[in-house]
């Protein structure tokens, strides 16, 4: 995998300047929502990359720990009654011990087998979620199945905007996150792994070491947003824990390209936005994204990113390949001393 | 002088067939050592089983000492057994100064205790990359390489441990005679300079005499003849 993509500052400014000032222009509530998800699932998106894309473990699972820091965080502010904060910080934590024991039990496995096991994980996690009312609420009420578990929130109606820059928010420091991981030794050991596990343990790289911390990582970053879909859903649902939505995940890695953190964020926004934003049934949404997979599959199997990175380089090439300029950036993204 | 690498009765058969029988061997450090032999005669199993890249079926091996016979590829390159592959594996996404900073790094963070940074690997990187005569090449990506770079990469990514012991798995094949010239000096002079003992599996009888010490023959998965150079 290649690294992270070099985002030009200026770019970055003016997209995160767009998002500030979108609001002032008095949208109406529905389209504050549509982004509002569409920041959640950005950063879930970009967190599937840090497992799937950055250190090559693909993951047709990732849903899991999405949805288990959505259900603990339901769980434990409806159930246990704990303090909002404290719930959030337990189902991170919670997601990442989920991650931790995915990628214990994929260690030894490669490829196509670690996509089948985090699809079957996801799965039981999926059925289990679906198939069973397991909490008696207050008055009654059966909670689980697929009407899902409510989240007790320390407020009533929070006005859409609130929860859009709330959102807006996390994204812009788990996307920093996320990127200062890929850029890091500890990244650079992990594509390492996705690129060549054996030339990685010749290299002293104790590979199932670092393909748990690769689950780990990205799992705790998914359990953020699956912290964050269920405080402005306002419940946790047996979808949060959905294949549709590992899918969704995988999709937007794909067409953004996968390992540059900043091309995933991208795509989910910009096919979340679309796509929801055309009013269209969730089965035609689940189409369009099946058929934007395989579009990108078949015809830029890099995604945007690396098809711009690929587009760039022949042009380099045409003009004479020349060495990067001090302090600028080469070909694989690597600062220049 | 005590042995740094030991190996006793290692056997090995894949199914039915018996790829090793009963092998023993001894490098002394600092020691120049070549393994020749037919093809299919087990040189690249019985180099895996050194590496720790293969569990063997019987025998144990010993490092200064301690047994290693159970110690993976990856621990035994920390403690200072290197090996390069017959058929380099390289990083398709990484540029050829990344891929000697994955191994620095890991071994900074193996000095450190606290665990390496990218930084840690910076300096080492650029020494070693002009050592092997990479460093024009530094930002490349190791999928663009040529034969003669990708043997180079993988002796540089051999040197980053700073190791004890080199196992070359036929490291010389196919490269040309500019480039074997370069890694003959540089073997040479990791061995005269920094007392690395090497494992050289070769097919080429000259070379191992100019390179080595000690040549030990291998047929059918038996140590058939050992000669001093």
């Amino acid at each position: 995998m290649r690294s992270a993509a070099p985002v030009s500052v200026g770019w970055l400014a003016a997209g995160i300047g767009l998002l500030l000032l979108f609001p002032l222009s008095s949208p109406d509530a529905f389209l504050l929502d549509v982004f509002t998800t569409g920041f959640l699932l950005a950063a879930f998106a970009a967190s599937w990359d840090v497992v799937g894309g950055v250190s090559g473990q693909i993951t047709l699972g990732h849903a899991l720990p999405f949805g288990a820091a959505a259900y603990a965080c339901a769980l434990l502010t409806s159930l246990a009654g704990w303090p909002l904060p404290l719930a959030v910080a337990a189902a991170i934590l919670l997601a990442a011990a989920v991650g931790m024991g995915i990628g214990a039990l994929s260690a030894p496995l490669a490829g196509p087998f670690v996509a089948l096991l985090t699809l079957a994980l996801g799965e039981i996690a999926h059925e289990a979620a679906v198939g069973h009312t397991f909490f008696s609420g207050p008055g009654g009420y059966a909670w689980g199945g697929e009407g899902g578990i409510p989240v007790a929130l320390p407020w009533r109606d929070a006005p859409p905007f609130s929860s859009y820059y709330a959102a807006l928010a996390f994204l812009c420091l788990a996307s920093f996150g996320m990127l200062r991981l890929s850029r890091s030794g500890a990244g650079l050991i992990l594509r390492a792994v996705a690129g060549s596990p054996i030339t990685a343990q010749a290299s002293g790289v104790p590979i199932a070491r670092f393909k748990r911390l690769a689950f780990a990582a990205g799992s705790a970053f998914a359990g953020a947003a699956g912290a964050g879909f269920a405080l402005h859903m306002g419940r946790a649902t047996a979808t949060d824990l959905s294949l549709e939505l590992s899918f969704q995940a995988a999709t937007f890695a794909a067409v953004g390209g996968r390992g540059t953190i900043a091309g995933p964020v991208v795509a989910a926004l910009v096919l979340h936005v679309l796509f929801q934003g055309l009013y269209l049934p969730p089965s035609a949404r689940v189409l369009l994204y099946a058929l934007t997979l395989l579009v990108t599959l078949r015809f830029f199997p890099g995604g945007v990113v690396g098809t711009a990175r690929e587009l760039a380089s022949r042009l380099g090439r045409r003009d004479g390949t020349r060495p990067a300029r001090r302090g600028g950036r080469n070909r694989t993204g690597e600062g220049t001393r | 002088m005590s042995a740094l690498l030991s190996a006793e009765g290692i056997s090995k058969s894949f199914g039915d067939t018996q790829v090793l029988s009963g092998i023993s061997l001894s490098i002394a450090p600092g020691e120049p050592v070549g393994l020749f032999g037919p093809n299919g005669s087990g040189k690249t199993t019985l180099v895996n089983i050194l590496s720790g890249l293969l569990p063997p079926d019987a025998g144990t091996v010993r490092f200064d000492g301690k047994e290693i016979t159970r110690l993976p590829l990856d621990a035994r390159y920390r403690l200072g057994i290197a090996r390069t592959f017959q058929i380099p594996h390289p990083y398709p996404g990484l540029s050829v100064r990344e891929a000697v900073r994955v191994a620095l790094t890991v071994n900074a963070g193996k000095r450190k205790e606290g665990g390496g940074t990218r930084e840690d690997a910076e300096g080492p990187a650029e020494d070693l990359l002009a050592r092997t005569g990479l460093f024009d090449q530094r930002f490349v990506p190791c999928a663009r390489l040529s034969q003669g770079c990708l043997r180079r990469l993988e002796f540089a990514r051999g040197l980053a441990c700073r190791p004890r012991l080199l196992i070359l798995d036929e490291i010389f094949s196919a490269l040309s005679a500019a480039d074997e010239g370069d890694l003959t000096a540089l073997l040479r002079a990791a061995n005269r300079d920094e007392g690395t003992a090497f494992l050289l599996v070769s097919h080429n009888p000259p070379l191992l005499k100019g390179l080595c010490r000690r040549i030990l023959v291998l047929e059918e998965g038996r140590i058939v003849r050992e000669r001093n150079v």
